[in-house]
């Protein structure tokens, strides 16, 4: 015990040690406070939006109360994709994503991909949320506190010492890589710790398992290290292997993972469905109107009772009818579309099983509802929101109801909250196959080398 | 100093490199690995311009093939705009997969720019794209400090160095051989990918605003890796052993290419906040509202517009007007959302560019920065160029809005009801008049001064180095 506690305060008292700790704790902690502005601002614009929901329906109310169809020709109704407080640690494609999407009764398919407003020099330098913190530089301290365990003690020529004196020196070797990963465990959960109050994330399964995974990509780099020091290389050179293996496993993999993933599954069928539902929609104007109408009535056959005028060149039924041939000829290339997404999501699934750093990060974003499936959710849930507007306004318009009568109170706006959907398995198996491994080829590799 | 012995010493670098299997290999795997980059994306552009040229004729003929109609209806239907790859963005994506690639383009209204590549992919993106920039930026630099490290601190560490000074070398001399002969040795990565990139523009027949924009490109990387090198070398010259110089050179590279970047991202969307979509249509409504709300019948700018022309053509009603009054209405309308509009979108542009300039400045910190924009704007990836596709859309849109406004004042009577009526619709070879939609890029010219300060910041770095050169003898050790 007493000689883990002269390494503990042998390790402790390095300079770059502390140093490196200090500006990891310092890292963090200005992660932490980037996930709550996010978070902030997130809630801001949701506060802002209702209130601009509120005065526009109350303007056009105010003007435009003449005709239903007219009205609801401008009317927006937003629909929320909440934030869990979670994705203040691992933002993931929530600064590309919008959160929040207002639509009218309209065409769906023009409105559906509108985008936020952002810098995109700053979505393209990433954001400095916990989840950077955690797969980018606490590897590289890791690596700082382990390359040089065994080299230091050979170059300064103590390690002969070691192994003539003691009978089992390998201890030494473990005991040292112990005290940097308790000491590293514990950095990690205080900030854990200090995430949970600051951002009051509530306690559930998905905040425990990625307490979870944070803790196993730490230990994964514990083990990685371990096995590539136990080589006996010198520090230099473990310092470069280790470093090597970070910008793989950190820039060069994923990057090209990525490269990959693109070239396979091109999303072409995005243009398509824009080109289809702008035609399905604006030709219909050149053609006659009762095929339209007809089309119309099949999809909704509780609307069949009304009827277009037959002296009338206009009729908020045939409008509307032409507006939802716009979504429904588009349909086809919407549907290819999402399974190209869903097929980029399963392969980069696939890849990050075998990448600890892509594994974290696609896991991380997934827990915080960050991630594209997370977007295809919420485009599924705006089709469902916008669908159900329609099935209680074309009713109104269509019997031209009285603008007045409506209330439009009534209308605020609406929360999607996508379910979170955790595989424990799949989640925490790579990593621990991954760690089991290493630790597998350390102890071989010093049964090896000290005939243990 | 002697220029002689710099020389001498630089090609004994450069020679020491070269005798070592392993770095051979290592720059063996450099090149190759960029060769592959670099034709993967030369593919990739390709396919993203076969892309774009599909979905642009398209979108023309589907626009020429409309049959007769009202000209009101031929603006709501309205025409998409796709983004070009620029011929050099096989070298640098840039912001490419950030911004969008098309724009639906309509009356009265100014939509997003959609369909990002960053919005279309999963996480995995956010890891960074690899391009020859991206290699040249970020992991030549690391591979320089690997060569470079040692190029001093090994030599005062084996005793060598005050032999060396004993033979009347200067500090001066030692550092600016051992940079050159670092810088060169950084050339064999750097050359061969540019040569077969220049090979490439060949085959591609570009103009030679685009040579020109490339060997620009290649020169900043050529400086980039100069004031590598000379970081190197100083960091090693600096150092009592190897592996301190070797740990403080990996310190600056996860300092400048992780650490800053993100930091200088932080403080500067918190320093200056843009506003988000909804700030922004709130502020562009509320204007017009204030400017005259057409669909207010007692609008008092509509109502004054209405008077004076009744007035000026002596009629009763806007019925009996020999143009078509609506059309006159929107034109008006058009016109002053489309100023208001351009009001607040220069306001929301102004705002990136301080974001933007914010960055640039902290390239006086980071030469990674520098090289970043520069490469950006170069080869036509950046935000600018990004700004300049949209104001190109909008301008398209205004004007196809106005040209069907006016065809409607012109040519439409004022007796019909609305746009579905049968009476109110122009011929379909009016269509045929209206002009494509062609996306241009800028010359190199606008590029350069888009990027001044970046240029400025690499300008910086090179002449800020040469201070510890000066002082060389105060502030290093010979021994």
């Amino acid at each position: 015990m007493s000689v883990t506690k002269y390494l503990f305060f042998n390790f402790i008292r390095v300079k770059g040690y502390s140093t490196a700790l200090i500006i990891l704790l310092f890292a963090s902690l200005l992660s932490l406070h980037v996930g709550e502005i996010f978070l902030k601002n997130h809630q801001e614009n949701i506060r802002k939006s209702a209130l601009a929901q509120q005065e526009t329906i109350n303007r056009y109310v105010k003007y435009e109360n003449k005709e239903m169809g007219l009205l609801l020709y401008y009317l927006k109704f937003g629909l929320v994709n909440e934030v869990p407080p979670l994705a203040a640690l691992s933002i993931g494609q929530r600064d590309i994503n919008p959160s929040l999407l207002s639509v009218n009764i309209r065409n769906l398919e023009e409105q559906k991909y509108n985008t936020e407003l952002h810098n995109p020099a700053f979505q393209l330098l990433g954001n400095m949320d916990f989840s950077f913190v955690l797969i980018y530089l606490f590897p590289l301290v890791i690596i700082a506190f382990c390359f040089n365990v065994i080299s230091e003690e050979k170059e300064s020529g103590i390690w002969k010492l070691i192994c003539n004196q003691s009978k089992k020196p390998y201890r030494l070797v473990l005991q040292k890589l112990g005290i940097r990963f308790v000491v590293m465990l514990t950095l990690l959960l205080m900030i854990l710790g200090i995430a949970q109050i600051y951002l009051q994330i509530p306690f559930t399964a998905s905040w425990i398992l990625f307490c979870i995974v944070s803790i196993l990509y730490v230990l994964f780099w514990f083990t990685l290290s371990a096995w590539i020091i136990t080589f006996k290389k010198n520090s230099n050179q473990n310092a470069l292997i280790l470093l090597a293996i970070w910008i793989i496993l950190a820039v060069i993999l994923p990057a090209t993972a990525n490269a990959i993933v693109t070239k396979s599954y091109p999303t072409n069928e995005a243009f398509e469905a824009l080109i289809e539902s702008r035609d399905g929609y604006h030709r219909k104007w050149d053609l006659e109107k009762e095929p339209t109408i007809e089309k119309f009535k099949k999809h909704y056959p509780q609307l069949s009772e009304f009827q277009h005028p037959k002296d009338k060149d206009f009729s908020w039924l045939w409008y509307f009818a032409m507006q939802q041939m716009g979504d429904d000829e588009a349909q086809k290339s919407v549907s290819q579309f999402k399974e190209k997404l869903q097929q980029r999501i399963a392969m980069s699934n696939n890849i990050g099983y075998f990448f600890p750093t892509v594994h974290t990060q696609l896991l991380f974003n997934s827990l915080s509802q960050s991630d594209l499936t997370n977007q295809l959710e919420f485009w599924e849930a705006i089709e469902h929101f916008h669908e159900q507007k329609r099935l209680y306004f074309y009713p109104k318009i269509f019997n031209e109801s009285i603008v007045l009568q409506e209330n439009w109170y009534g209308h605020q706006m609406q929360y999607f909250s996508a379910r979170s959907n955790i595989n424990w398995m799949s989640s925490i198996l790579p990593l621990f196959s991954l760690i089991l491994f290493f630790c597998i080829l350390v102890f071989l590799k010093l049964r090896k080398a000290f005939n243990i | 100093m002697s220029i002689k012995y710099s020389l001498i010493i630089a090609i004994q670098v450069v020679q020491s490199f070269f005798s070592s299997r392993n770095i051979i290999t290592l720059f063996a795997f450099f090149n190759f690995f960029l060769f592959l980059i670099l034709w993967v994306g030369e593919q990739q552009r390709q396919n993203y311009q076969k892309v774009t040229d599909h979905y642009s004729q398209e979108i023309r003929q589907r626009w020429e093939a409309n049959p007769d109609k009202h000209p009101h209806r031929m603006a709501h239907y309205g025409y998409v705009a796709f983004k070009n790859p620029f011929a050099l963005s096989f070298f640098d994506f840039g912001l490419d997969a950030y911004t969008g690639k098309s724009i639906f383009l309509e009356a009265h209204k100014q939509n997003t720019v959609n369909f990002s590549e960053a919005g279309h992919s999963s996480s995995l993106i956010r890891f960074g794209q690899i391009s020859v920039a991206m290699i040249l930026q970020l992991l030549t630099p690391l591979f320089l400090f690997f060569l470079g490290y040692d190029l001093i601190a090994k030599e005062r560490e084996q005793g060598i160095l005050k032999l060396i000074f004993t033979q009347g070398i200067s500090w001066k001399t030692l550092i600016m051989g051992k940079t050159l002969g670092l810088f060169i040795s950084g050339l064999f990565i750097l050359l061969p990918t540019s040569l077969i990139g220049l090979v490439l523009l060949f085959f591609n027949d570009v103009n030679n605003d685009v040579f020109l924009r490339y060997l620009l490109t290649i020169g900043s990387y050529a400086t980039y890796f100069y004031i590598i090198s000379l970081i190197a070398v100083l960091v090693s010259a600096q150092s009592r052993t190897a592996k301190t110089s070797l740990l403080k050179l990996l310190g600056c590279w996860i300092l400048f290419m992780l650490i800053l970047p993100r930091l200088a991202q932080v403080i500067g969307q918190n320093a200056i906040p843009s506003p988000s979509k909804i700030e922004f249509d709130s502020a562009v409504t509320a204007d017009l509202i204030q400017q005259g709300d057409s669909h207010n019948p007692n609008d008092p700018h509509f109502k004054a517009l209405k008077d004076s022309i009744l007035k000026v053509y002596k009629v009763e009603s806007t019925k009996k007007l020999p143009f078509n009054y609506a059309g006159l209405v929107m034109k008006e309308g058009e016109k002053l959302s489309a100023v208001t509009y351009k009001k607040h979108n220069n306001m929301l542009i102004q705002k990136y560019t301080d974001q933007q300039n914010f960055l640039k400045f902290t390239a006086f910190l980071n030469p990674y920065i520098a090289i970043k924009n520069i490469s950006m704007a170069l080869t036509a990836t950046d935000f600018y160029s990004f700004i300049d596709f949209q104001n190109q859309a909008e301008k398209f849109r205004y004007q196809l809005a106005q040209n069907l406004n006016e065809l409607q004042i012109k040519y439409i009577s004022n007796e019909v009801k609305n746009s579905a009526d049968k009476k109110a619709k122009l011929s379909h070879k009016v269509w045929l008049k209206i002009p494509d939609f062609k996306h241009s890029f800028a010359s190199v010219k606008s590029a350069i001064s888009s990027e001044i300060i970046s240029f400025l910041a690499l300008f910086f770095w090179g002449m800020i180095l040469f201070v510890p050169i000066q002082n060389a003898n105060k502030w290093f050790n010979k021994l």
